[in-house]
């Protein structure tokens, strides 16, 4: 079942999924909010920044998004690791009333967000362009950040 | 309770009767008339030389009467025995009610008193009047003085507080007044010593009625207390006239007059009186005491109605009461809920909210489409527009300028913002010429070096919309003159 992540003073609780029936029931179940799944482990060195980022502003735009912890190593969720390719952790999908949302951040892949943010306030930011364009109905939106907040990871082919 | 008049048809009798009747205050002398009630007498007809012609009260059979039964009673103990289902046939009840009455007596008797030893004391002391006002102070330092002039052979140690004994001492030794003589000394000393025996006997009255007070006023003695609600009955003059009282007059029941010796007023403390003395009261913080004084004056004055028509006698009301006025007492104590930061608003859920009004208009005024720029953004059928660089390049003119457009000049509108403005603008430079403001002349020298005359009437006009202060305004005249 859907376990409780450990929290600080200012935030809620998010939801860490570790099954695919806990992804499908809350990628339908949320309407009319943005749905932020990260992708992640714990033990990634990125992950619990970013988590705390998340962590922070999820009361702060309850509402108009939720968000959610998707733990990448368990069986289950491999199925949407290799539906969506996810390689790079963490890795972030938007969806809207079960739609997938992708967004234009200058980088190669529109279908997700890589990487963590660099403060609350570009988080808030994306979250809000995309809540945005999906109020009008695009499926694609473009990011607000500017290139240089946006982080790039350099894709390493095997160790290179 | 004699009326003023019978009062004073009383004393003229007095005067008459007194030179034969030996003045001594024993206990046991016979009844004579009522004591005076309240109110100041007159002072011409009062005989102020004879202390028997003000009070009157100890030699009165009623106050006999009740004091013997008082001390049968203390004497007798706590006697809270069955009693009859209809308490006003009790004795013991109408003792009760005896006594409120005659401490109300007593106290109106210590203040005739007072003012009689004040009257013969002024002479040799007049400043002490305003520096003591409790007449039991007063009576206990005159005593203690007597004719002494030199004030530091006089140790009044236990009697004021030690501000007010230094500045009475300091008084004295400035002060205008003569020692009195033997007979007047005399009699102010017996005086003295009759108002300190009529304290004692309230005191004792007053205890009495508070050892019966739980079962007189239950109600009223659970929330405030016996000492309190005794003293409370006994300044009001019995439980149904404590009843009658609104609650504002019950917190104000038995407060002091604060004297000032020259100390500011600035930290003197709120009206509260007996109810001070409770035990509620005392346990509140001090910055929440202003509140609770006021519930507990309301409270209790619920008590004392219920008490009155012997509604509850068990007490239980009260109880009750004195419950609720804990809970709130507490429930003002408690710290306000945390804040929690705000989750934000949904974006565009909340619609801007537009601004109307001649204001905006003006604003919106500055950026509007003239009519210069609405004539070249058209064009007329079948002729070519004229252009900024010639030959179809640059800007368009469109019907600007054009023959046959039926417009001969196009002169920028004037908007009625801009008229306004010029005339003001036109009136300061030109009809000031520099001069420091205040009136403004009818002549003014104009730059083309004549002399304008410009209609004062026409300021009558600027003035008029009342909007603009005058005050400052450079051609503002007088805006109201009157003929005297």
């Amino acid at each position: 079942m859907a376990s409780f992540g450990l929290g600080k003073m200012s935030d809620f609780l998010l939801p860490t999924l570790s099954r695919k029936r806990d992804v499908d029931c809350i990628i339908r179940d949320t309407l009319d909010k943005v749905l932020v799944l990260r992708f992640g482990r714990a033990a990634d060195p990125l992950c619990p920044h970013f988590d705390e980022i998340l962590s922070k502003t999820s009361r702060e735009v309850s509402k108009f998004a939720t968000i959610a912890l998707v733990d990448v190593d368990s069986e289950e969720i491999q199925v949407y690791v290799k539906y969506f390719d996810i390689t790079l952790i963490p890795s972030t999908v938007f969806f809207f009333n079960a739609h997938h949302m992708k967004m234009d951040s200058g980088t190669a892949d529109h279908t997700k967000w890589v990487g963590s943010f660099h403060s609350k306030q570009d988080l808030i930011d994306v979250v809000e362009a995309i809540f945005r364009g999906a109020m009008k109905g695009k499926l694609i939106v473009s990011c607000p950040l500017p290139p240089e907040r946006i982080p790039r990871f350099q894709l390493l082919f095997k160790d290179v | 309770m004699a009326s003023l008049a019978d009062s004073f048809l009383a004393d003229l009798d007095e005067l008459s009767d007194n030179e034969a009747h030996p003045d001594d205050e024993d206990l046991d002398a016979a009844a004579m008339e009522e004591d005076v009630d309240g109110d100041m007498p007159d002072i011409e007809t009062l005989n102020y030389d004879d202390l028997d012609s003000v009070s009157k009260l100890q030699k009165t059979q009623r106050y006999n009467d009740i004091m013997q039964k008082v001390d049968d009673a203390l004497e007798k103990g706590t006697d809270i025995s069955s009693h009859g289902i209809v308490l006003e046939d009790d004795p013991e009840y109408q003792l009760i009610v005896d006594c409120n009455a005659l401490s109300v007596d007593i106290e109106n008797e210590i203040i005739i008193i007072h003012n009689f030893i004040r009257d013969k004391y002024r002479l040799k002391f007049p400043e002490l009047e305003s520096l003591v006002h409790h007449p039991i102070d007063y009576a206990r330092v005159v005593k203690k003085i007597g004719n002494e002039v030199d004030l530091t052979l006089v140790d009044l140690d236990g009697l004021l507080p030690s501000a007010i004994i230094m500045v009475v001492s300091v008084t004295a030794s400035t002060t205008s007044g003569k020692p009195l003589s033997e007979e007047s000394l005399q009699k102010t000393i017996d005086a003295c010593d009759r108002a300190l025996a009529l304290d004692l006997a309230k005191k004792k009255v007053l205890d009495f009625v508070e050892s019966r007070m739980g079962y007189i006023a239950p109600n009223l003695s659970a929330i405030a207390g016996t000492a309190v609600a005794a003293k409370l009955m006994g300044t009001a003059g019995g439980l149904s006239a404590l009843a009658k009282m609104p609650a504002c007059n019950v917190q104000l029941l038995g407060s002091k007059k604060k004297t000032l010796a020259g100390f500011s007023t600035a930290t003197s403390q709120f009206r509260v009186g007996y109810l001070e003395q409770t035990e509620i009261f005392q346990s509140t913080p001090p910055s929440l005491r202003t509140r609770a004084c006021r519930l507990l004056a309301a409270k209790s004055t619920l008590a004392a109605r219920v008490d009155s028509i012997r509604g509850d006698p068990t007490g239980k009301t009260g109880r009750d009461l004195r419950e609720e006025i804990r809970k709130k007492i507490e429930k003002w104590q408690e710290p306000p809920p945390a804040k929690q930061p705000k989750p934000l608003p949904v974006p565009d859920s909340e619609p801007k909210k537009k601004r109307g009004g001649r204001r905006l208009r003006k604003m919106k005024e500055r950026y509007a489409v003239t009519d210069m720029r609405k004539l070249a953004n058209r064009m007329q059928f079948g002729v070519p527009e004229e252009s900024s660089l010639g030959d179809g390049l640059g800007e368009g003119y469109g019907m600007l300028g054009q023959a046959g457009s039926g417009k001969l000049r196009v002169s920028l509108a004037q908007s009625k913002l801009a008229s306004k403005v010029a005339k003001r603008f036109k009136e300061k430079q030109y009809g000031s010429s520099g001069a420091t403001s205040g009136l403004t002349s009818s002549l003014a020298f104009t730059p083309v070096q004549g002399i304008e005359l410009s209609n004062p009437q026409a300021h009558g006009n600027q003035l008029g919309s009342g909007i603009q202060s005058t005050y400052f305004s450079e051609t503002g005249t007088f805006s109201k003159i009157k003929r005297m």
